[in-house]
């Protein structure tokens, strides 16, 4: 059991996009505990590539790699996990781009940074309408809610989202970032936290669940 | 892609002179040296051109050098030279299509990396700063930065290359041989460093750049130690340096022709003693600055003229050694706008060989943080010189397809495999976020670079050169040491 834990948190190390979820169907068959799988296996092995990373020794695409495997097998172990258990995780996060702005790259990587740190993401896309925010977080209970905007013109949708956000339910922290957008213009719009850049939204992550 | 992996592979190319510039030049040269002649002080050096067809001047000291003699000397040339290296995996071919830099050399004061002080540089700033450049990607070949001025004078060129060759894997080129025992004791050294005579004939791991001297004169020590090195197998880059307005004519072409009569009637010389010998053409030519009566070193002209000397070295069939500088006090920006004026101009006509970096005011001061600097500036610069072509790789047609509309090509492997060769990754320049770089101290370039020399100090390490060879070296060096100045001979 130990051995197939091992050789899927290597797969993730050695980003094997393409072979992980079969090696994940065997993981299921062999009647290991998919948690187990989880937790030892994928999450010990995107912490260790997160920290390659972090320390300069990895480029982005490595990481990015890295992710896409994790994902992959994720898809395959996730419905085996028996109903009521959940995978410990930092915590999870809500993302998406705002309404009207199709800019994804630097929010996608902000997902792959948090997942690689061990926050589980649900990630809503782009151009997301200001309600469905707020409606996705009432269902599933986000600790964070992230938003990025590329456009000064889309920027004042984050406003838009808090407000109502903050009214339902004070306990959802909320990060906002993206090229236009400031710590100044972060705190104007009611938000707990902002980064500059993609490592740095992990950081500030950590401190709102911390 | 060549298949030499040491050095600045090069791709692209602009040109400054046309073919009808570079003859004008090359005949304009020849009439020169046929006409005013130069000026030869070494005696020996006379008779060879005497013996060989030259009008002598005696009370002048001067010759005059008729066209077919430099037709000659240029059929004998050597055009594909390897400075080889203690280590092999940093030999340098210069091969037409690789760039190599070189660390400025022989400076004489140094600002103490600890304290500040500006003072005369010792041996130890050359240990650092050779041990630095051997561990810095962008530095390929090593020219002792600066000199080792707390030894006894008769001997402060043998101590620079007793540290240079404990301290570096990488090719030493000096600029020290300038008397006739200057060149036997320096050449036995090196011999002794490569394993002997045969080998080092072999695989040269030292050479020398001799310096002309401007307007057209040929100093008596220099030449002798040149016909030395070149019967030694020692190779030689033959350096002119006119200065355009004072020691040269302002207009740089002008300069160009004074530089390259020296460079030509040098190679003269030596081609009728050894043919075949290697010889390099070196060209460093910065204006006086009218203003400040300073060499304008890392001046666009300085970078221009660098550019045309590769062109006339390179319209002979000989590989080039430019020369950039800066005027700078300290590191910062007008130091590395210098550096960048002065190497990427050059660099871009095809120098072969360029020194060099790191030093300030001119070549004459060292700060270990402007080497490293420098060897960023000189990273980005490779990185634009490099070439570009379309290829089904570099096309990727193939990737462009299976990502699609609107995804990101991030898990691509083809991206992995093209970061690694497409993309410049500084070490120095700093591309985090403001609030990144603010929340973690606001560290200026040169922050990063004092960082990055302690880092080198502390953990670079070099196989020195075994104990049975350094006894050789040691006792060589004393007993070349001797009485100067009036009877001292050490400085204590």
């Amino acid at each position: 059991m130990e051995e197939i834990v091992t050789r899927l948190k290597n797969a993730v190390i050695n980003y094997e996009m393409e072979t992980i979820a079969d090696l994940a169907k065997e993981v299921v068959d062999s009647g290991v505990d998919p948690l187990v799988a989880i937790e030892e296996g994928l999450a010990q092995g995107i912490k260790t590539v997160g920290e390659k990373f972090g320390k300069g020794e990895i480029f982005l695409p490595e990481l990015v790699m890295g992710a896409e495997a994790m994902k992959a097998a994720l898809a395959v172990l996730e419905p085996a996990v028996p109903s009521g258990k959940h995978r410990a995780t930092l915590g999870k996060v809500l993302i998406g781009t705002v309404q009207d702005d199709i800019h994804e790259i630097g929010k996608n990587l902000v997902s792959t940074m948090l997942s690689s740190n061990g926050f589980e993401v649900v990630d809503l896309g782009v151009n997301v309408p200001s309600e469905d925010f707020v409606k996705k977080a009432a269902e599933i209970k986000p600790n964070i809610l992230a938003m990025s905007a590329l456009m000064t013109t889309t920027m004042p949708r984050m406003g838009e989202v808090i407000a109502p956000l903050k009214k339902e339910d004070p306990s959802v922290k909320t990060i906002v970032g993206g090229a236009p957008v400031t710590d100044v213009y972060a705190k104007e719009v009611g938000a707990d936290g902002y980064s500059g850049d993609a490592s740095g939204a992990v950081d500030s992550a950590k401190k709102l669940v911390g | 892609m060549s298949a030499v992996s040491y050095g600045i592979a090069r791709g692209i190319r602009f040109q400054i002179l046309s073919e009808e510039d570079l003859d004008r030049i090359h005949w304009g040269t020849l009439h020169i040296l046929e006409k005013v002649g130069v000026q030869v002080d070494s005696p020996t050096c006379r008779k060879l051109l005497k013996e060989n067809g030259c009008e002598i001047d005696e009370k002048a000291r001067s010759a005059r050098i008729p066209s077919h003699l430099v037709e000659e000397a240029l059929s004998k040339k050597k055009s594909a030279i390897t400075l080889a290296a203690r280590d092999r995996s940093y030999d340098a071919r210069l091969d037409l299509n690789h760039s190599y830099m070189c660390a400025n050399g022989n400076g004489a004061v140094a600002v103490d990396f600890e304290t500040g002080e500006r003072r005369n540089s010792t041996k130890k700033d050359l240990v650092d700063s050779t041990r630095i450049c051997d561990a810095l990607p962008n530095v390929h070949i090593h020219w002792p930065m600066v000199s080792s001025t707390d030894m006894p004078a008769s001997v402060v060129h043998l101590h620079d290359l007793e540290a240079s060759l404990n301290n570096t894997g990488k090719h030493v080129m000096y600029e020290t041989g300038v008397t006739l025992e200057d060149a036997k004791n320096l050449t036995a050294m090196g011999y002794a460093a490569a394993g002997g005579e045969k080998e080092y004939r072999r695989r040269p791991i030292t050479s020398c750049l001799q310096c002309t001297y401007a307007p057209l004169q040929h100093d008596a020590g220099v030449m002798d130690a040149s016909l030395e090195f070149a019967r030694n197998g020692v190779p030689l880059v033959f350096f002119c340096m006119p200065q355009p307005g004072a020691t040269g004519p302002a207009s740089l072409v002008g300069s160009v022709v004074v530089g390259n009569a020296e460079v030509l009637s040098a190679l003269v010389m030596t081609q009728l003693s050894s043919p075949g010998a290697a010889v390099i053409y070196g060209l460093g030519i910065a204006p006086l600055d009218m203003k400040t009566t300073v060499r304008a070193g890392g001046s666009p002209e300085h970078a221009i003229c660098s550019a045309m000397g590769t062109e006339m070295a390179h319209y002979y069939g000989m590989p080039s050694c430019v020369g950039v500088s800066g005027t700078a006090k300290e590191p910062g920006i007008q130091a590395a706008i210098e550096t960048y004026t002065g190497c990427v101009g050059p660099l871009l006509a095809g120098a072969d060989l360029m020194c060099g970096i790191g030093l300030l005011e001119d070549s004459s001061c060292l700060y270990l943080e402007q080497v490293v600097i420098d060897d960023e500036i000189v990273g980005a610069i490779a990185r634009l010189i490099r070439g570009e072509w379309a290829d089904d790789e570099t096309l990727a047609l193939d990737v462009i397809e299976k990502v699609g509309i609107g995804k990101d090509y991030l898990a691509q492997k083809h991206t992995m495999q093209f970061l690694r060769t497409d993309h410049f990754m500084p070490s120095l320049i700093d591309r985090r976020s403001e609030d990144t770089w603010s929340t973690t101290g606001k560290k200026t370039m040169r922050d990063s670079a004092r960082e990055k020399v302690k880092e080198i100090l502390g953990k670079h390490e070099v196989k020195p050169l075994s104990d049975e060879v350094n006894k050789d070296l040691a006792a060589m060096i004393k007993k070349a040491e001797k009485p100067m100045w009036g009877g001292e001979s050490r400085v204590e």
